[in-house]
């Protein structure tokens, strides 16, 4: 444990959660900042456990979790900080959207005219606004979505969980919602997403948390993660004019530990143990008239993390 | 003044019960609650509706025949059939036929001896007398009189408690009740309660408020209907005299005991629905445990609901006359307990069910997968 109560993260100290026999998640400990997290994992890696536990859907079969503070165990308490959208794409019968969005909010204890002005400001900012009066049961998948996103947003929640959010949307409405996560995050908010979309998730997080068959594998921002593997080499895309000389000479710092020509002659992949090294490194280079074009991490992505992480057979879309 | 947190307790209970209530009320799969509550009632009315017809066949043949109730019941056994017929005048239905029986003789194997059989049926507009003469000696009596409020309120009683209140009252609760949560569950829907700042004990009490006030709606509801169409085919004088009586005092009895069942068996159930994936067989347990409570000593019949409710009946129904004798034997009285002291016992049943429903909330997990 933090060893004191942490008011601006969430907090899991070593814990564990079994279904029975089957480990849904184990030894976890995590002090997730504000920002966008993403977890990332296969199906069956832990992911929606860690965000039931932290709402308190579940309770864990061992250690604590702590969300700004509050005890997840707390839910009276608890909900008036977070938002969760789940996964579960079903709804209570005959409710219109706006119906559903005002009658849960009515149990935060808002009054009549609140609920109504917080409800169509939820559903506005989802671009639900002209759906509100149709049955939820009539919406198609990505509208679903949405109306589960506006219930999760509509009490204006610090924290906010969504499982595989982005499932269902179109190009258009997923770019606004990204958007909209951004929004959150930049006012200091918590957003915890999980998805298997990795691209997406390594476009729009601030930290990430690898899953891996229950177990936390990687945690942290993506580089600083990828940089703390030195067992997998970090690769280098290089575009530049005298491919052949800049291999000789980089091959000659002592963590380079590869490098290949590419076939066009117009570049050369690294793989180098410490970047931090190599980048001075090759500043030094160029200015000894090799004429770089451009440099880039050839595998500074989630994607990649993941493959080196927990191997090819678990690999993600 | 409410402290603050009551106040919020408040707020919540009645914002869980305004969105139970739709859900209760007008669900397709609460449509057989409606059919059990309603039977009963439209039993009644064919029941008055027959009674109609009859009464009003028996004044039509008591002004074709007529005859004085006081001619008919001078009539005893072993009177001549033409001293009836004197008294009585012709009856509206006669029947005249011979009998044949096997005689004594070597055990049966006599030759047969004939016997005239006349039947005879009088009525004077409310009874129906029926005389039975063998060779024409008056044999047998039958007596069939017109309903009466006294006696339809015995058999309103034995339906009410033996019935209503053990099955229809029992079921419907099951129904309603034992789903506030698992029909949830069923549906994937209860975490958007779970996601609310909503302590899961308030969340118990609102919605076994909300599944109350459906039952006691549609039960009360039934049961006053009930004695309405029991009451149907009597005069408005008679009616008029019986709720100037005790008829007032009864109604209210009974639709009070009506909601105190609803009261009893829906903290039950709702505690049902929470502990056990499947409420039916917890649910036949219990109708097993409240239908034995005849045969239970007296300090086990006090922990169930029915005793209480039987308790509070204003008319004590008689065990089934038709019951084997070693039953009746095992039938084992306790003392009625007081009004005052039923309605406390049954809060107190109440009470701790519902402080178990509440802890089983608490620990309520979302696991739709393995529900």
């Amino acid at each position: 444990m933090t060893g004191h109560v942490t008011t601006d993260r969430v907090v899991f100290d070593n814990v564990s959660r079994f279904y029975g026999e089957v480990l849904g998640v184990n030894r976890v400990t995590l002090s997730i900042p504000p920002g966008i997290t993403s977890l990332v994992g296969p199906n069956g890696s832990g992911k929606t456990t860690l965000m039931n536990l932290i709402t308190g859907l579940v309770r864990p079969t061992r250690g604590e979790i702590q969300v700004l503070g509050i005890a997840a165990s707390n839910p009276a308490e608890l909900f008036k900080v977070v938002g969760y959208a789940t996964q579960f794409d079903s709804f209570p019968r005959g409710l219109t959207g706006f119906e559903f969005i005002y009658s849960y909010l009515r149990l935060f204890g808002m009054s009549h005219k609140d609920c109504e002005r917080t409800t169509a400001f939820a559903l506005g900012r989802v671009n639900l606004g002209e759906a509100a009066n149709r049955k939820v049961a009539g919406y198609s998948k990505g509208m679903r979505q949405r109306i589960k996103l506006a219930q999760a947003i509509a009490h204006n929640p610090r924290v906010l969980v969504l499982d595989e959010p982005l499932n269902g949307l179109d190009p258009l409405v997923r770019a606004e919602t990204i958007a909209l996560f951004r929004e959150f995050a930049s006012e200091g908010r918590h957003v915890i997403v999980s998805s298997h979309i990795l691209h997406e998730v390594d476009s729009i997080s601030d930290q990430v948390i690898l899953l891996s068959n229950g177990y936390v594998v990687a945690e942290g921002q993506i580089k600083g993660v990828r940089d703390e593997m030195r067992e997998h080499p970090m690769q280098v895309l290089i575009r530049c004019n005298r491919p052949g000389a800049l291999a000789s000479r980089v091959f000659e710092q002592d963590h380079v530990v590869e490098v290949r020509l590419h076939a066009d002659g117009g570049g050369l992949l690294v793989k180098t143990r410490d970047a931090d090294r190599f980048y001075k490194a090759l500043n030094h280079l160029a200015m000894d008239g090799i004429g770089i074009e451009s440099v880039a991490p050839a595998d500074d992505s989630v994607n990649s993390l993941y493959e080196y992480l927990i191997g090819g057979e678990e690999s993600t879309r | 003044m409410i402290p603050q947190i009551m106040q919020d307790w408040m707020t919540q209970i009645a914002a869980v019960v305004r969105l139970e209530m739709k859900k209760t009320f007008f669900s397709k799969r609460g449509i057989w609650v409606y059919l059990l509550a309603l039977a009963p009632a439209a039993i009644y009315l064919m029941y008055s509706l027959t009674e109609i017809a009859n009464r009003e066949q028996r004044q039509q043949l008591a002004a074709a025949h007529p005859v004085s109730t006081a001619a008919l019941r001078s009539i005893k056994t072993n009177m001549k059939l033409e001293e009836v017929l004197e008294r009585a005048g012709e009856p509206y239905a006669r029947r005249d036929f011979s009998q044949f029986r096997f005689g004594n003789k070597g055990k049966g194997k006599g030759p047969p001896v004939g016997q005239q059989i006349v039947t005879m049926q009088y009525t004077d507009g409310d009874s129906i007398y029926s005389y039975t003469f063998v060779d024409g000696n008056l044999v047998g009596i039958n007596q069939r009189d017109r309903s009466t409020i006294p006696k339809d309120s015995l058999i309103f009683a034995t339906v009410f408690q033996f019935f209503y209140l053990r099955l229809a009252v029992f079921f419907g609760c099951v129904g309603v009740f034992a789903n506030l949560f698992r029909g949830e569950m069923l549906d994937k829907s209860l975490h958007f309660y779970l996601l609310t700042p909503v302590r899961r004990e308030v969340l118990a009490v609102g919605k076994y408020l909300a599944g109350l006030t459906a039952t006691v709606v549609i039960f009360t509801t039934s049961t006053f209907l009930q004695l309405a169409a029991l009451a149907w085919h009597f005069s408005r004088q008679e009616v008029s005299e019986y709720l100037n009586g005790p008829g007032w005092g009864h109604v209210g009895a009974y639709l009070g005991v009506t909601a105190a069942a609803c009261v009893g068996y829906g903290s039950v159930f709702l505690a049902v629905g929470l502990l056990f994936r499947n409420p039916i067989v917890p649910a036949a347990a219990v109708l097993i445990w409240e239908s034995a409570n005849l045969y239970l000593p007296a300090t086990l019949k006090k922990i169930s609901v029915i005793f209480y409710l039987q308790s509070l009946s204003p008319v004590v129904a008689p065990p089934d006359a038709d019951l084997p004798s070693i039953l009746k034997l095992l039938i084992t009285s306790a003392e009625p307990v007081s009004t005052a002291a039923a309605i406390l016992g049954l809060i107190l049943v109440t009470v701790a069910v519902l402080a178990l429903a509440g802890r089983q909330a608490r620990r309520l997990e979302i696991n739709y997968s393995a529900d």
